[in-house]
C-alpha cells in the first residue's frame, strides 16, 4: 500500500501582535491510499491549519508535503489548483453548496471543474453518487430546500463524483445532530472502501472515531496519537 | 443610542458615504433649480429690457400721463395729478428714478415788437420742464434770470435752436400774446433771453414730442406755476405731461407679476386711468413672462427624470444597506428590542445623513447653477458668462422639501425591515417572488401611455407649432411621454433579459466551461436583485443619449437656421439719396454711393452687389397680383460668398447658379411658383419691381431654398391659431435688373476674413457715418442664437442631469457589485479552494458583467436611439421659433455619443478593476472561515 499523503516535520508559524505564534510544531504524517483517517483535537489544536497545509491551500513554514508521491513545493499556484480540482475533493464545515445550483447541478459542477465531459456516462455517475449518499430522490432540489445534513451529503457526493485520490473534509459534522453525523460518517466510510479514496476528516466528535482506519490526534500543535 | 448609531454607521461607512452622496446630490440638484431659474430669469429680464432700449432708444420703465386742463377751477386737477405722480412708483412697487413734468399753455398767436410781417402767422406757447436748466446748454444769449422777469415785467424765456431757425426769432426780441392775458387782465409779454440746445448726461431726458418742443418757450418753473396754475388755472388751458421713470436694473424676476398686476390696475381701474397714456414696460414684461412660462415648464419637466433617478438611487442604496443589516436587525429584535427602537435608530441615522446632505448640498446647488449658466452645449462648458447666484426664500423651501424627501426615501424601507425577526428572516430567505411591476405589466402600461402621447402629438403637429408660437407652454405629456417610454422600455428589457440569458445558456449547455457555467447560473439566479441596477444603467445611458440629442439638435438647428437666414457673413445696405427735380419732386433716380470703398476695408474678404427688392409683384395668373421678392445677383461673386447645404436642395447649389449664369435673361424661381402658381421651366414670367417697372425672365429652374429665403412665413392670429403663407422669390442677373429697373438701391453682401471683429466693423460704419437701411452681421446673430436663455438653460439642465446621473450610476453600480461579491464571498472561497483558477474568476466576473452591465449598456444605447428618433422632432418644435426656416433635422453627433460611451466605459472598467482586486485580495481560507460562524 503506497502512501497517499506524506507530511515531514511540518511547522507553521503565524505573526501575531507582539511576536509569533507557532501553530504546528513539527508534525509528521503518513496516510496510505484508501485510508479513512480522522484528524482530531480541540479547538485551537492546529488541526485546520494542518489540513489546509496538506490540501495545498496554505504553505508550511518548514517541512515537506508529498501528495501521491508529488512534492507540493515543486508546484506553482496554477498546478496546485489543477491538483486540487482533479485529484482532490472537499467537504467544508459550513454550507458550501452553490445556492444557484440544485443538488444535481452542484455535483455536475465538480465534474465540469475536473474537466470531465458531460455525457451519458457522466450523468449516470452523478446519479450514482447522489444515490450513494441517499439523495436519489432529491436530485432537483435547491440547497435552500434541503436540511443541513442533506446539503452536507450533496457536498460529499460532489467531493466524490470526479473520483479524486483524496478527500479533505473539515468538520463536516459540526452543524449536524449526532444521528445525522453518524450517517454522514458512514457515507464517508462506505465511499472510501468502495472507491478506494483516501479520506482525511477533522472532527472533535469522539463518537465518530470508531469509523476511522486511522486517528491522528493533535494538541497544541503537536501530534499525540493515543492509539 | 447615538453611540450605537454612529458605530453602526462607521461599520458600513461606504454605504453611508454613498447615501450621503445621494443626499447631497439630491438636495443640490433640487436647490440648483430655483437658484438657476432666478439668476437666469433676472438676466433674461435685463436682456429683454436692454433689447428694448437698443431697438427703441426710449427709457424702458416709465409711465407717461397727459392731461389738458381747461379753465380748471382752483387748478386742482393738476395738483391731484402731481400728487398721483408722486405715488405711482409706490403703487407699482418699484424704485423711483425721476419725476418730470412738462407743462405748456395752449399755443397762441403773437405780435412782435420788431414789427415783423410774419408775426401774425407765428404761434408759440409758454412752457416749463422740470430740471430744464440742467439738461441744456445756452448757445446764444443768456439763461433767464433768477426771478424770471425783466425789469419791466416781461417774462424771460429761452427757445431752442430749432425754434429760432424755424421761426426766425432773435435773441432780445419781445413778443406779446394776442389772445392771452395775465390773471389781472394785463397783456403777457415775453423776452427771448437765450437760445438753447439739448445737452444732457441723461440720455432719456429729452423724449417729449419735438413738435411741442419747437413751439415751447421755456420760462422758470416757479414763475409758471405762480402765474398759470392753482387759483389762476381757471383762465388758461394747460397741457401737462408727467413722465414717471423708475429704476429698471433692480427689477427682479419675482417682481414682474406684481408690477404687471399693479400696472394693470393703474391702466384699467384707477381713478386716473384716462390720463395714463403709456406704460411702455408693460409689453416688455409681458413678453418676458411668456418666454418664462415656456422655459420654466420645459426646464422643470426635463429635471423630473433626474430627480426620480436620484430618489431611486437613495432607495436602492438604503434598501441594500438594510438588506446587509437584516441579520443584525433580526438578532437585535430577537433579543428584545422593540420595533420602535429599531425604527428610531434608522430615523436618527436618516436625519443625521439628511442634515449633512443639506449643509453640503445647498452650497453645491449654487455651484451647480453656476455650471448650468456656463453650459454652452451638452457637456460643453464655456464659462464665458457667469450668473449671479443669490439664495432666496424659494430656494430654501426647495432645499427643505428635498431634505424631507431624502429622509423619507432612506427611512421608509426601515419600516418594513424593523418588522423582520430572525424567524421570518429564515423563512423568507431565498423565496423568489415575481416583482409587482411585472405582475401589473407596468412596462406595457408605460409604453402604451407614451405611445399614445407620441401618436397624439404626431397627429397634431400643426397645433403644436401654433401653441409654441403663441408662447404657451406645451402639454407636459409630450415631455413625460419620452421619459415614460424610456422607463417602459427599460422595464421591458429587464423582463426579457433573463429569458435571453437562459436561451444563450441552453444553446451551449454541454459546452460551457466551469467559469461560464457558474456565471450563467449566478446571473440567472441574481437577475431579480439586478433589476434595479440594470434599470438604472439603462436609464442613465438612454436618457443621456436622448438628452444629448435633444440639446444638440436644438442648438444645431438654431445655428444652421441663423446661418442660412442671414445668407452671408455681412450685409450692408446704405440709404440712398433719391434725386429731386427743380420743383422738389422725387424723380425715382438714385445717387449710387461709392462702391469701391469696400475694397479698402481690411476685414472684408469678398463683396458683391445684390439687388434685393422685397416689394416686387407679379400680376395676372391664377391669383391676380402676388407679392414677390426680386433678387439680382452676380452669379459668380454671389456663389463665392454664399452657400446652401446640398441636403436642402434637389441639386447642388452651384448647379443652380451655373444654370442662371448662361442665360442672360434667365430667372431662378422658388419652388412654389411651380407648385402653387403652375409655372414651368422654359416659361417666361413677367414681374414688376416696387416702382412698377416691368421685367421679363425665362425660367431656368426652381429651387427649394436660397440664401436668406424663407419658403413660408407663419403668422399668428390674435385667437392663437397660426397661418402659413408662401413667400415667392425671383432670382435674376444683377446686370439685367439694372438694365430693366435702372440704378436702384442695392445691398452689399460680403464675406469676412477669419479675424474679422464685429466691433471693429461696427466702428468703421460709425466712423464713415454710413446711413444704413439694413445691416446683418452673422457673427452677432450667431452669438444671440447660442446665448438664448431657453437654449442655454436647456443645455444646462440636461448636462447637469447627465453628470448627476452618471455619477450616481457609477456609485450605484460599484456598490451593487461590491455587495454582490461580498455576498458571495463564501462561494468564491469554495470555488478557489476546489481549484478554481484566478483567470476563471476573472472570466466569471466578466461574463456576469457582460450580462448585467454591457448588455444593459447596449440596451440603453438602443433605447436612447429609438427615443431620440421618436421624440426629439416633437420636442424640438417647442424650441423652434417663428423664424425657423429650414426643415428641422435630427442631429446625433458622434462626438457627443463617444463622450457618453467614454464615460460609461470608464465606469465599467474601473468597476471591474475594483472587483478583481477585491477578489484577488480575498484570502481563501479566511473566506471559508466566514461561513463557520
Amino acid at each position: 500500500m503506497s502512501e497517499m499523503i506524506v507530511g515531514k516535520n511540518i511547522t507553521r508559524t503565524f505573526a501575531v501582535p507582539g511576536g509569533e505564534f507557532q501553530a504546528l510544531k513539527g508534525i509528521d504524517v503518513e496516510i496510505g491510499e484508501g485510508v479513512f483517517a480522522i484528524l482530531r483535537g480541540r479547538s485551537g489544536s492546529g488541526k485546520t491549519t494542518l489540513m489546509n497545509i496538506l490540501n495545498t491551500l496554505d504553505d508550511p513554514t518548514t517541512g515537506e508535503i508529498l501528495l501521491d508521491g508529488q512534492n507540493v513545493k515543486d508546484l506553482n499556484a496554477y498546478e496546485r489548483e489543477e491538483l486540487r480540482r482533479k485529484k482532490m475533493g472537499f467537504v467544508f464545515q459550513s454550507v458550501s453548496l452553490i445556492p444557484s445550483l440544485n443538488a444535481y447541478q452542484n455535483v455536475e459542477f465538480a465534474l465540469r471543474m475536473a474537466g470531465v465531459k458531460i455525457d451519458k456516462e457522466a450523468e449516470l455517475r452523478i446519479e450514482e453518487c447522489l444515490k450513494k449518499v441517499g439523495l436519489g430522490n432529491r436530485m432537483t432540489h435547491m440547497p435552500s430546500e434541503m436540511s443541513g445534513g442533506e446539503q452536507q451529503r450533496v457536498a460529499i457526493a460532489r467531493a466524490f463524483v470526479h473520483r479524486p485520490k483524496i478527500i479533505f473534509a473539515d468538520e463536516p459534522t459540526a452543524e449536524l445532530d449526532s444521528a445525522m453525523a453518524a450517517k454522514v460518517t458512514e457515507t464517508f466510510q462506505k465511499m472510501s472502501s468502495e472507491e478506494g479514496i483516501t479520506i482525511l476528516m477533522t472532527t472533535h466528535d469522539v463518537g465518530l472515531m470508531g469509523a476511522a482506519d486511522m486517528i491522528i490526534q493533535l494538541e497544541n500543535g503537536e501530534r499525540i496519537d493515543a492509539e | 443610542m447615538l453611540g450605537i448609531m454612529l458605530q453602526k454607521m462607521w461599520h458600513k461607512k461606504w454605504m453611508n458615504l454613498s447615501l450621503l452622496l445621494g443626499c447631497i446630490l439630491l438636495v443640490a440638484t433640487v436647490v440648483s433649480f430655483p437658484l438657476y431659474q432666478k439668476a437666469a430669469y433676472d438676466r433674461m429680464l435685463q436682456d429683454e429690457i436692454r433689447n428694448y432700449i437698443s431697438e427703441n432708444g426710449v427709457y424702458p420703465a416709465q409711465v407717461t400721463m397727459k392731461s389738458i386742463s381747461k379753465n380748471d377751477k382752483k387748478g386742482s386737477t393738476m395738483a391731484k395729478l402731481e400728487e398721483f405722480q408722486k405715488s405711482i412708483c409706490g403703487q407699482i412697487g418699484v424704485t423711483e428714478k425721476r419725476l418730470t413734468q412738462y407743462y405748456y399753455l395752449l399755443n397762441s398767436t403773437i405780435t412782435s415788437d420788431m414789427n415783423r410781417s410774419d408775426a401774425d402767422e407765428m404761434s408759440l406757447s409758454l412752457a416749463f420742464l422740470t430740471d430744464f436748466e440742467n439738461n441744456i446748454r445756452i448757445v446764444g444769449g443768456n439763461m433767464y434770470s433768477e426771478d424770471g422777469l425783466t425789469d419791466d415785467g416781461a417774462i424771460e424765456v429761452v427757445i431752442s435752436q430749432d425754434t429760432m431757425l424755424a421761426e426766425g426769432l432773435l435773441v432780445g426780441e419781445r413778443l406779446t400774446f394776442k389772445a392771452m392775458q395775465t390773471i389781472d387782465k394785463k397783456p403777457i409779454t415775453i423776452e427771448i433771453t437765450g437760445v438753447y440746445v439739448q445737452d444732457t448726461d441723461d440720455p432719456f431726458y429729452w423724449q417729449m414730442n419735438s413738435k411741442n418742443l419747437v413751439l415751447s418757450c421755456f420760462m422758470r418753473e416757479d414763475l409758471f406755476r405762480e402765474m398759470f396754475t392753482g387759483e389762476n388755472a381757471k383762465k388758461y388751458t394747460v397741457n401737462s405731461f408727467y413722465y414717471t421713470l423708475f429704476q429698471y436694473d433692480d427689477i427682479t424676476s419675482e417682481q414682474v407679476d406684481s408690477i404687471l398686476e399693479n400696472t394693470n390696475y393703474l391702466n384699467k381701474k384707477s381713478k386716473y386711468r384716462s390720463v395714463i397714456q403709456d406704460t411702455n414696460y408693460y409689453d416688455i414684461l409681458e413678453n418676458y413672462n411668456k418666454k418664462v412660462n415656456r422655459i420654466s415648464a420645459t426646464l422643470l419637466i426635463m429635471q423630473v427624470p433626474v430627480l426620480i433617478m436620484l430618489a431611486a438611487f437613495l432607495l436602492m442604496i438604503s434598501g441594500q444597506m438594510y438588506e446587509m443589516e437584516k441579520n443584525e436587525i433580526s438578532v437585535i429584535k430577537s433579543r428584545g428590542s422593540s420595533r420602535g427602537q429599531i425604527f428610531r435608530l434608522y430615523l436618527y441615522q436618516g436625519i443625521f445623513l439628511t442634515l449633512i446632505g443639506g449643509v453640503l448640498g445647498i452650497p453645491l446647488g449654487a455651484v451647480f447653477s453656476k455650471v448650468l449658466g456656463a453650459v454652452r452645449n451638452f457637456l460643453d462648458f464655456n464659462g464665458s458668462r457667469t450668473l449671479d447666484i443669490t439664495y432666496t426664500g424659494k430656494s430654501m423651501i426647495y432645499a427643505l422639501v428635498a431634505m424631507f424627501i431624502t429622509l423619507l426615501t432612506i427611512t421608509i424601507p426601515a419600516i418594513g425591515h424593523s418588522k423582520v425577526s430572525i424567524v421570518n428572516l429564515k423563512q423568507s430567505k431565498n423565496v423568489m417572488k415575481k416583482p409587482l411591476w411585472q405582475k401589473l405589466f407596468l412596462d406595457i402600461v408605460l409604453l402604451a401611455v407614451s405611445g399614445y402621447g407620441y401618436y397624439n402629438f404626431n397627429k397634431n403637429m400643426a397645433d403644436v407649432s401654433g401653441t409654441v408660437l403663441s408662447g404657451q407652454s406645451l402639454d407636459p405629456l409630450l415631455y413625460i411621454s419620452s421619459s415614460l417610454f424610456i422607463v417602459g422600455m427599460g422595464l421591458l428589457y429587464i423582463r426579457i433579459q433573463p429569458l435571453l440569458i437562459k436561451l444563450v445558456f441552453f444553446i451551449g449547455k454541454k459546452k460551457w466551461g466551469p467559469a461560464s457555467y457558474i456565471s450563467f447560473m449566478e446571473t440567472i439566479k441574481q437577475s431579480g436583485k439586478q433589476q434595479l441596477i440594470i434599470l438604472f444603467l439603462i436609464m442613465t445611458i438612454s436618457l443621456g443619449m436622448y438628452h444629448s440629442t435633444v440639446a444638440r439638435t436644438i442648438l444645431e438647428n438654431a445655428v444652421m437656421n441663423t446661418e442660412y437666414a442671414d445668407g452671408v457673413d455681412m450685409v450692408l445696405a446704405e440709404r440712398w439719396e433719391e434725386a429731386v427735380d427743380q420743383d422738389g419732386n422725387k424723380t425715382g433716380l438714385y445717387v449710387e454711393p461709392d462702391y469701391k470703398k469696400f475694397s479698402s476695408v481690411p476685414y472684408i474678404d469678398k463683396y458683391t452687389r445684390v439687388f434685393n427688392d422685397k416689394n416686387g409683384y407679379i400680376s395676372g395668373g391664377k391669383t391676380g397680383r402676388q407679392a414677390v421678392t426680386i433678387m439680382g445677383i452676380h452669379t459668380k461673386d454671389f456663389g463665392s460668398i454664399t452657400y446652401v447645404d446640398k441636403s436642402f436642395l434637389s441639386k447642388h447649389y452651384y448647379e443652380f447658379l451655373n444654370e442662371l449664369a448662361v442665360e442672360q435673361k434667365g430667372v431662378l424661381l422658388s419652388d412654389n411658383f411651380r407648385t402653387q402658381l403652375g409655372y414651368d421651366i422654359g416659361d417666361t414670367i413677367e414681374f414688376n419691381n416696387e416702382k412698377g417697372k416691368k421685367a421679363t425672365g425665362v425660367i431656368v429652374d426652381f429651387f427649394e431654398y436660397w440664401p436668406e429665403y424663407a419658403p413660408t412665413v407663419t403668422e399668428l392670429f390674435p385667437d392663437g391659431t397660426a397661418n402659413t403663407k408662401d413667400n415667392y422669390l425671383i432670382v435674376m442677373h444683377y446686370d439685367y435688373s439694372r438694365n430693366v429697373f435702372g440704378v436702384m438701391p442695392y445691398e452689399v453682401w460680403m464675406s469676412l476674413k477669419d479675424d474679422a471683429n464685429e466691433n471693429e466693423i461696427y466702428q468703421w460704419i460709425q466712423d464713415n457715418n454710413f446711413k444704413l437701411s439694413r445691416y446683418v452681421n452673422r457673427q452677432k446673430d450667431m452669438e444671440e442664437t447660442t446665448s438664448d436663455p431657453l437654449l442655454q438653460g436647456t443645455n444646462g439642465v440636461l448636462t447637469l442631469g447627465f453628470v448627476v446621473t452618471i455619477l450616481l450610476c457609477a456609485v450605484g453600480y460599484m456598490i451593487y457589485w461590491i455587495m454582490s461579491i461580498k455576498d458571495r464571498e463564501l462561494i468564491f472561497g469554495v470555488l478557489r479552494a476546489c481549484g478554481f483558477h484566478k483567470k476563471e474568476v476573472v472570466q466569471m466576473l466578466l461574463i456576469e458583467q457582460l450580462f448585467a452591465g454591457i448588455l444593459s449598456v447596449f440596451a440603453g444605447i438602443g433605447i436612447g436611439w429609438i427615443s431620440s428618433k421618436m421624440f426629439v422632432p416633437i420636442i424640438q418644435l417647442s424650441f423652434a421659433s417663428a423664424t425657423q426656416i429650414l426643415p428641422l433635422r435630427l442631429i446625433i453627433e458622434n462626438a457627443d455619443l463617444l463622450r457618453l460611451y467614454g464615460v460609461i466605459a470608464l465606469v465599467m472598467i474601473s468597476c471591474v478593476a475594483v472587483l478583481i482586486t477585491l477578489l484577488f485580495r480575498m484570502n481563501v481560507t479566511k473566506a471559508l472561515k466566514l461561513g463557520e460562524e
